[in-house]
């Protein structure tokens, strides 16, 4: 089951910009559609922040040379760059590794979520292993997704679990949305 | 406006040895009658605040009988059960509203002003955000503004006050009683602890600190006298996750009579509704999900409202409970966060640039027609706190919100609220919301409510029908060992009223037999069109609020009122 994971901690600040960093991993590891590349929470109280893992068959620490120093990584038992870096991204490879927690950018069949799907689709043809509704009915096969383009499930309980939530016509979405309401509190113009 | 007796009373108490550093009326060596009528009404006012004397450190209504609680003492009349002479002055207001000195608003002072006067409001709060161009420019130019609306609108009381980009938390209305510190005050306190301003957003405990002290400074200000009075209230506390709770408490714990609650519901009502004709985001514009920044343990559900309110308050037994179970007062309220309103066309005035000015150019009419995607109403359009003031004064809102007497509700679903708790039978008028009864363990208390039902339309044109009263109560259970909790596990509906088809005046009444522990009651009802179980279970709460779908939410078919509790304390 357990794929080598391997984290990595550029000391990203939000989940956007983790995103942004797990794109130039895939490069720079020339990863394929197989590998699950995930964004993790870092609540750190003196810098909170957001750090990566990727799950792909074949890795070893050779990934280490590809990554720009001042990155932190953790394979195993193998650690690199900075200490505090490299910790936080030793915890997000074992809560990959066990499937606990982190959120999924990248995962075998994520391209073809788009548009309408059906639960049953998003099942049967990607990587999610279940589809949980919050604050509606459990869903049924042919419940309807729309996936508004953008699907991020996560680890939770040793499954990839796409949460969602009720959504007009009758359909669910997914419970993060890909835009959130530009905030008030980023008035630092 | 009484600064002629600041230096007298000084230079006159120097030779009995007070303090110099203390104002007459914060120097409880100088009797009552010595002091001039200004100087004792400041004293009074200090004292049912809580900012004088024992209350200061109280805080809590486990101090004891006369131990001068806030809760306790302030309208319920002094060290007794009895409840006030006469009735309150019910007030509603607004503590959440951004003007052209917001980036992200447009309307002058005196639009808002004029719709809030319009839409029945008696007061509001001018809150533009905290910012490096409202630090500089704004919070001085909104004042002239201000005092001109106050002119112009008799019938409104206007504060200003600022949105505190709350350091490591979220926004907080911070206001203060008019006066001619007004804006000094409000722009030291932005200049040292606004969040943008001074770069503490970040959720570390370092800027967690700077926040206490955020609300010191205002304490201190006040006790200084160098301005009457100032509040703190937490705005849409779970929207994303960053007010943990043992901040909350922090901020409560720290200054008591400063910060005094939290919004129930949020603003930006209109935001869910479905587009293209809305903004079809979420209600109160609630769509975020966890970040590193937020607490860790918050549930998904709490990113989300429950019929139009915050999940802190709309979950029985959870975080608002868990801190009125450690018997300190903790307040809610229901403003419009208005900064744009749905279906106005008016547009920022030409040639506008913020960055450099500070504000907007006054707002025009458009040439495009209604603007759906703007998410809020003008306030009062929707959103009301109803504040049981003892007269009809800026002291008179302060003094009542402090003290907890405030109720609120959305879309104009009562047109009257009273709720006593008193000693079954004893014909006394009762403690009103926010108050302590004490009773003799093994009395009977009644929860007296006299509802008014609406009797005209709202603003949508719905003539809302009450269809269930819940009485929420719970157990309280004093300081909690973990500062981060948020559930407390002897909260729940113990009774519910249908009211299908009642309407005009009419009293129910809550029966609590042989009180043998402090408990406080709360209450909450609906138009009864959305309901789920609880989030804690139907054995809590039976028939909760509905989470609020994302572009679905239609903020006139999903009405709640909630009030603030009243605390039950026997004693031997």
């Amino acid at each position: 089951m357990s794929a080598l994971v391997l984290g990595i901690d550029a000391g990203s600040a939000t989940a956007r910009e983790a995103e942004h960093l797990l794109a130039e991993v895939r490069t720079l590891l020339d990863l394929g559609g197989g590998a699950v590349c995930c964004t993790h929470l870092v609540r750190d109280h003196a810098r909170p922040h957001v750090a990566v893992s990727v799950a792909a068959a074949g890795l070893s620490t050779a990934a280490f040379a590809v990554l720009p120093a001042g990155y932190g990584a953790a394979l195993g038992a193998y650690r690199v760059g900075p200490p505090d870096l490299a910790a936080a991204a030793a915890v997000a490879a074992d809560e990959h590794g066990t499937r606990r927690s982190g959120r999924a950018v990248y995962y075998p069949g994520a391209a073809g979520l788009t548009g309408v799907r059906t639960v049953g689709e998003v099942l049967a043809g990607s990587a999610i292993e279940r589809v949980a509704v919050l604050g509606g009915a459990p869903p049924a096969p042919d419940t309807v997704l729309d996936t508004r383009d953008f699907v991020r499930p996560q680890w939770q309980d040793g499954r990839l679990t796409l949460v969602a939530t009720p959504a007009p016509a009758g359909r669910i979405a997914p419970f993060e949305v890909p835009n959130p309401t530009p905030c008030c509190a980023d008035h630092a113009i | 406006m009484s600064h002629e007796h600041d230096h007298p009373h000084e230079h006159d108490h120097h030779h009995v040895g007070a303090p110099t550093e203390l104002p007459a009326a914060l120097d409880t060596t100088i009797p009552d009658e010595e002091l001039s009528p200004a100087e004792m009404s400041r004293r009074s006012m200090l004292r049912r605040s809580g900012l004088l004397g024992a209350g200061l450190a109280a805080g809590s209504v486990l101090a004891g009988a006369g131990a001068g609680t806030a809760a306790a003492d302030s309208g319920a009349g002094r060290g007794s059960d009895h409840g006030p002479r006469g009735g309150f002055r019910w007030l509603a207001g607004d503590h959440h509203i951004h003007t052209r000195y917001s980036s992200d608003a447009m309307y002058r002072v005196v639009d808002h002003v004029q719709h809030a006067n319009a839409y029945g409001l008696d007061w509001m709060v001018i809150t533009d955000h905290g910012s490096v161009q409202h630090a500089k420019i704004g919070v001085e130019k909104v004042n002239p503004d201000i005092v001109a609306a106050r002119a112009a609108i008799r019938g409104t009381l206007v504060f200003q006050g600022l949105e505190w980009n709350i350091p490591a938390a979220e926004h907080g209305t911070v206001f203060v009683h008019p006066g001619r510190n007004e804006v000094a005050v409000l722009k030291d306190f932005e200049n040292a602890f606004d969040g943008v301003v001074t770069a503490t957003t970040d959720s570390t405990a370092a800027n967690e600190a700077v926040a206490i002290a955020g609300v010191n400074w205002l304490a201190d200000a006040v006790r200084r006298r160098r301005v009457e009075d100032a509040l703190f209230l937490a705005n849409h506390p779970a929207r994303k996750g960053i007010d943990s709770p043992h901040e909350i408490r922090g901020w409560r714990d720290a200054q008591p009579t400063i910060a005094v609650g939290f919004e129930g519901a949020p603003g930006h009502q209109a935001a869910g509704i479905p587009a293209p004709k809305g903004p079809g985001s979420g209600r109160g514009f609630y769509d975020f999900s966890p970040t590193a920044q937020s607490f860790a343990r918050y549930p998904l559900e709490s990113y989300r409202t429950w019929g139009g309110f915050d999940w802190m308050t709309a979950t029985v037994g959870g975080l608002w409970d868990s801190l009125l179970a450690e018997g300190k007062p903790w307040w809610i309220t229901a403003n419009s966060d208005s900064h744009m309103i749905w279906g106005d066309d008016s547009v920022r005035g030409p040639n506008s640039d913020f960055a450099a000015n500070g504000f907007y150019n006054e707002p025009v009419h458009g040439t495009q027609g209604a603007i759906l995607t703007n998410g809020d109403f003008w306030p009062g359009y929707y959103s009301r706190t109803h504040v049981g003031a003892e007269s009809f004064g800026y002291g008179a809102v302060m003094d009542g919100i402090r003290a907890g007497r405030v109720w609120v509700d959305h879309g104009r679903l009562l047109s009257g609220l009273d709720v006593r708790a008193r000693v079954a039978g004893s014909g006394q008028s009762g403690v009103p919301l926010g108050g302590a009864l004490r009773v003799r363990a093994g009395s009977t208390v009644e929860l007296s409510i006299t509802i008014s039902t609406a009797s005209l339309p709202n603003w949508a044109q719905v003539l809302p029908a009450l269809a269930r009263v819940d009485v929420i109560q719970g157990a309280v259970t004093g300081p909690v060992a973990d500062r981060d909790a948020f559930s407390t596990p002897d909260t729940r509906v113990v009774s519910s009223y249908d009211v299908t088809g009642r309407t005009g005046t009419f009293r129910l009444t809550y029966r609590l037999p042989d009180v043998d522990r402090p408990v406080y009651l709360r209450l909450r009802g609906t138009d009864g069109n959305r309901s789920a179980p609880g989030l804690l279970g139907a054995a809590v709460d039976p028939h909760g609020p509905a989470m609020d779908v994302l572009g679905d939410a239609d903020p006139w078919g999903d009405l709640w009122f909630y009030t603030n509790p009243i605390w039950v304390l026997p004693h031997r």
